[in-house]
């Protein structure tokens, strides 16, 4: 007997833990619980702790800076869609030297491919114009920008944005749907295209893998 | 731990030590402090701030470590469900905030009672105590404040209890003789 054990009140409180008729969890819920808590890789939570303790003010900073980027980008940039992707970089002689402002790649998605998928494999994906490994900052009016972390091929900017897929097309072809704040691996084509049938989706280890292994050379 | 552990092997650690010594405890920890499904929230979010700080885990002692993230996950739970019910308030006009729910399986309604009067944080000082069953030392951890402190506050908060308990069964034998000369 502890000296707790003595203790009346102790005894007492203890005798009243609500929690005393909780049946053990069940096995299948102990191991979905990990694996959910697992499947959030350590870098993908390191950046969502790094942008989920922003500021509004922040966000407005960078929502600023990206709005000037494409205004002052306007005449450099072909048309949405157009044959080559369009790469807008800031001036560096008419902008502040200090301010390092984000430069934006725009995709499109694929009109509906005629056609049927094949298995994605790392040959393939070898071909693409424009690879990247990227997390979600916002969706607006059906354009999806996302903020670069690495580029696998193509592509030097900070951000990219995108048409963000209509759920036909997600059904036909794999598009991914993008999810504010999701971490996605995107590849493009020479046109500016998004290459869907499962070459660009959610992050994932598998997904991952292909990409190091299509770009490693 | 170093950073260079195959990712494996630091998932597989990471899934051993929760299995054996963080999943049945924190369960337990939220199912007394709140109702089940924000428990299960709480539970899985708890177990993703583990994971993503497994670094930081103490390996000696995880579990007041895990509590204290716990507690910490809960808290925002109740805040956000608090601007939620707000927000559902002024839209729908109809004001209806949840309780938390009677705690199940207890059948002690004075020391409910009791434990209910006090401030928040005696009475989380008293949990800590009895339900997990903490030394100080171990409460200082989850609560982020020092041993000595937890020492003196559990003393009051123990006091302050009993108090409250000798209260009610006062009031309770009042009332039964006044009953009794009737």
């Amino acid at each position: 007997m502890t000296d707790r054990e003595r203790d009346e009140l102790f005894v007492r409180l203890r005798d009243a833990d609500p929690s005393s008729s909780l049946p053990p969890a069940d096995p299948a819920g102990v191991a979905r619980l990990l694996e959910d808590a697992m499947s959030h890789d350590t870098m993908t939570e390191t950046r969502g702790t790094g942008t989920r303790g922003r500021s509004p003010l922040t966000w407005l900073v960078a929502a600023a800076a990206v709005a000037l980027i494409v205004a002052a980008g306007v005449f450099a940039l072909l048309p949405r869609g157009g044959d080559q992707p369009s790469v807008a970089s800031p001036d560096p002689t008419a902008s502040d030297p200090t301010a390092s402002e984000p430069t934006v790649t725009e995709l499109t998605m694929p009109a509906a491919a005629a056609g049927r998928c094949m298995v994605p494999t790392a040959q393939m994906l070898g071909s693409a114009a424009y690879a990247f490994d990227g997390t979600v900052t916002g969706i607006d009016a059906g354009v999806v920008t996302l903020e670069v972390d690495r580029w696998y091929a193509g592509g030097e900017s900070d951000l990219v944005q995108v048409d963000q897929a209509s759920a036909d097309l997600n059904a036909l072809t794999l598009a991914p749907i993008f999810e504010a704040g999701g971490r996605f691996l995107v590849a493009g084509t020479e046109d500016g295209s998004v290459m869907v049938c499962g070459f660009s989706g959610p992050y994932t280890a598998e997904l991952a893998d292909l990409y190091t292994k299509a770009f490693a050379a | 731990m170093g950073t260079d552990e195959h990712p494996n092997i630091r998932r597989a650690r990471f899934e051993e030590l929760a299995r054996a010594e963080l999943i049945e405890p924190l369960r337990r920890f939220l199912t007394r402090r709140t109702d089940p499904a924000t428990a299960d929230d709480v539970l899985s979010e708890t177990l993703l701030v583990c994971w993503r700080r497994f670094d930081e885990l103490p390996d000696d002692a995880p579990l007041p470590w895990a509590y204290g993230v716990a507690r910490n996950c809960l808290a925002n739970a109740r805040r956000s469900r608090h601007r939620q019910e707000r927000l559902a308030a002024r839209v729908a006009a109809v004001a209806a905030p949840q309780e938390d729910p009677d705690p199940a399986g207890s059948r002690d309604v004075v020391l409910h009672e009791a434990l209910g009067r006090l401030r928040e944080d005696e009475a989380e000082l008293l949990r800590l105590w009895a339900w997990e069953q903490l030394t100080p030392a171990e409460i200082a951890t989850v609560l982020d404040v020092t041993p000595n402190a937890v020492s003196i506050r559990l003393l009051r908060a123990r006091e302050k209890l009993k108090a409250e308990i000798g209260k009610f069964e006062a009031g309770a034998g009042h009332e039964q003789s006044e009953g009794g000369t009737r």
